[in-house]
């Protein structure tokens, strides 16, 4: 019995006909976007005054005693305004490239949101964004020492066929820590400790191996790279209705019946012996920081307004 | 870092005999790939009569009854843990072996 791949990755024909759709239909929530994040980013990128020089803009107070204390040797006690870098962020978006997102209909849509966001980030010219793919193995679909053109996007769409048969999202976290921090070396020179690395986890949101994904996030944190997991939720509620409220009436109550989402999955454990433990799989997610998407339309402003209090937080803490 | 990964299926349960209809549709659950029919049996107690007796259900996966762990079951069936599995429920026809040893 063999599994055929009905799904394989797309022809080089239906990759640039469907980049080229998505980045049209998503072209304006694109511009929402990078407006936003353009505001999120502007005060981190404005110029500061840093130490140490031998001339400058203004004394460094810390380095005057102990010049003195050299007798006048360690002069370097000048800050000067330093050029505010161009390339100051790297953002990683990895895509699920498992078969669930298939059989979950989750697929078009996380490609949709790869190409809103990616296109955002290009046009906010921020720096650097590489794109992976991650299923039963790693893929590095785009580079981050390479421009995000249209072209690139296509380049990048012929890699996914949504049919590998796991989704090792550890291996995934493993792996980008890796990129990252290689990205960091490449980078060092024109940016230094600036530097802000995000990665952005595109998936159905369906994984294993928790504890050890939390260990591997913690990691993350202490390495200074945000880790975001954007849930793509195609399976509740009906792609037409955007935002149906949730006190529905006995007619919606049956509609969702068939249709659950993620916040209503459960995970179960069961011993050997038969003791049974139920939990929302939510509610033991590894990742701190996830959102739940399940219209392109909602990105924009879920994604803007969580990357402000994130980033938000991340400042306040340095 | 290399504990051995638990590898968790979504599974669908139902059940074509009326009398033993799930009254809250569960939706997906996640379980573990490692079990056997008495623990699936176990959860469709868990969920049908949390407070009565267990009584022993057969399980069939996409058609098939389930006599090896899901993980076998999905190794011989070249299906991944990636395909929301659909579980079916029975009264067990047959009493489960090894219970008289007398
Ligand atoms: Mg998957």
């Amino acid at each position: 019995l063999v599994h055929l791949d009905d799904v394989s990755a797309l022809t080089p024909e239906s990759a640039r006909a469907l980049w080229l759709s998505h980045e049209a239909s998503t072209h304006s929530l694109s511009q929402q976007l990078t407006e936003s994040l353009r505001l999120i980013l502007a005060p981190t990128l404005a110029t500061k005054l840093r130490g140490d020089f031998r001339t400058g803009k203004r004394l460094n107070l810390k380095r005057i005693i102990p010049y003195i204390a050299s007798s006048y040797k360690r002069d370097k006690i000048w800050l000067r305004r330093s050029l505010p870098s161009k390339r100051s962020y790297q953002v990683m978006i990895a895509l699920d490239d498992s078969k669930s997102m298939a059989e979950s209909g989750a697929s078009n849509l996380a490609l949709k949101t790869l190409t809103l966001v990616a296109r955002s980030m290009a046009m906010l010219e921020v720096g650097e964004v590489a794109v992976t793919g991650f299923g039963d193995t790693i893929n590095v679909a785009h580079d981050f020492d390479k421009p995000f053109t249209s072209e690139a996007g296509v380049r990048v769409f012929e890699q996914f066929g949504f049919d590998q048969q796991k989704t090792d999202v550890r291996g995934l976290v493993h792996k980008s820590l890796d990129l990252f921090a290689e990205a960091r070396r490449k980078g060092s020179s024109s940016a230094g400790e600036d530097l802000w690395q995000l990665m952005l986890i595109v998936s159905d949101g369906i994984c294993d191996s928790h504890a050890d994904i939390q260990r591997l996030v913690r990691r993350a944190q202490e390495e200074r790279v945000m880790i975001v997991f954007v849930i793509i939720d195609s399976s509740a509620g009906a792609p037409a209705a955007a935002s149906a409220p949730a006190n529905g009436s006995e007619g919606v109550a049956e509609a969702e019946k068939e249709k659950k989402g993620i916040m209503d999955l459960q995970s179960v454990e069961i011993s050997p012996e038969g003791k049974v433990v139920r939990w929302k799989y939510m509610e033991r997610f590894p990742f701190r920081y996830f959102l739940v998407v399940r219209d392109v339309r909602e990105l924009p402003g879920v994604l803007s307004g969580a990357l402000r209090q994130w980033f938000g937080e991340v400042v306040g803490s340095v | 870092m290399d504990s051995k990964p638990e590898v968790k299926v979504p599974v669908r349960l139902s059940t074509r005999d009326p009398s033993i209809q799930l009254e809250q549709e569960p939706g997906p659950l996640l379980v573990q790939t490692t079990l056997r029919r008495p623990q699936l049996s176990a959860l469709v107690n868990s969920l049908l009569r949390p407070d009565d007796k267990p009584i022993p259900f057969d399980i069939l996966i996409n058609g098939q009854f389930l006599r090896t762990t899901i993980d076998e079951f999905l190794t011989n069936n070249g299906i991944s843990a990636e395909t929301t599995l659909d579980v079916e429920y029975t009264r067990a026809l047959i009493p489960p072996l090894n219970v008289t040893s007398f």
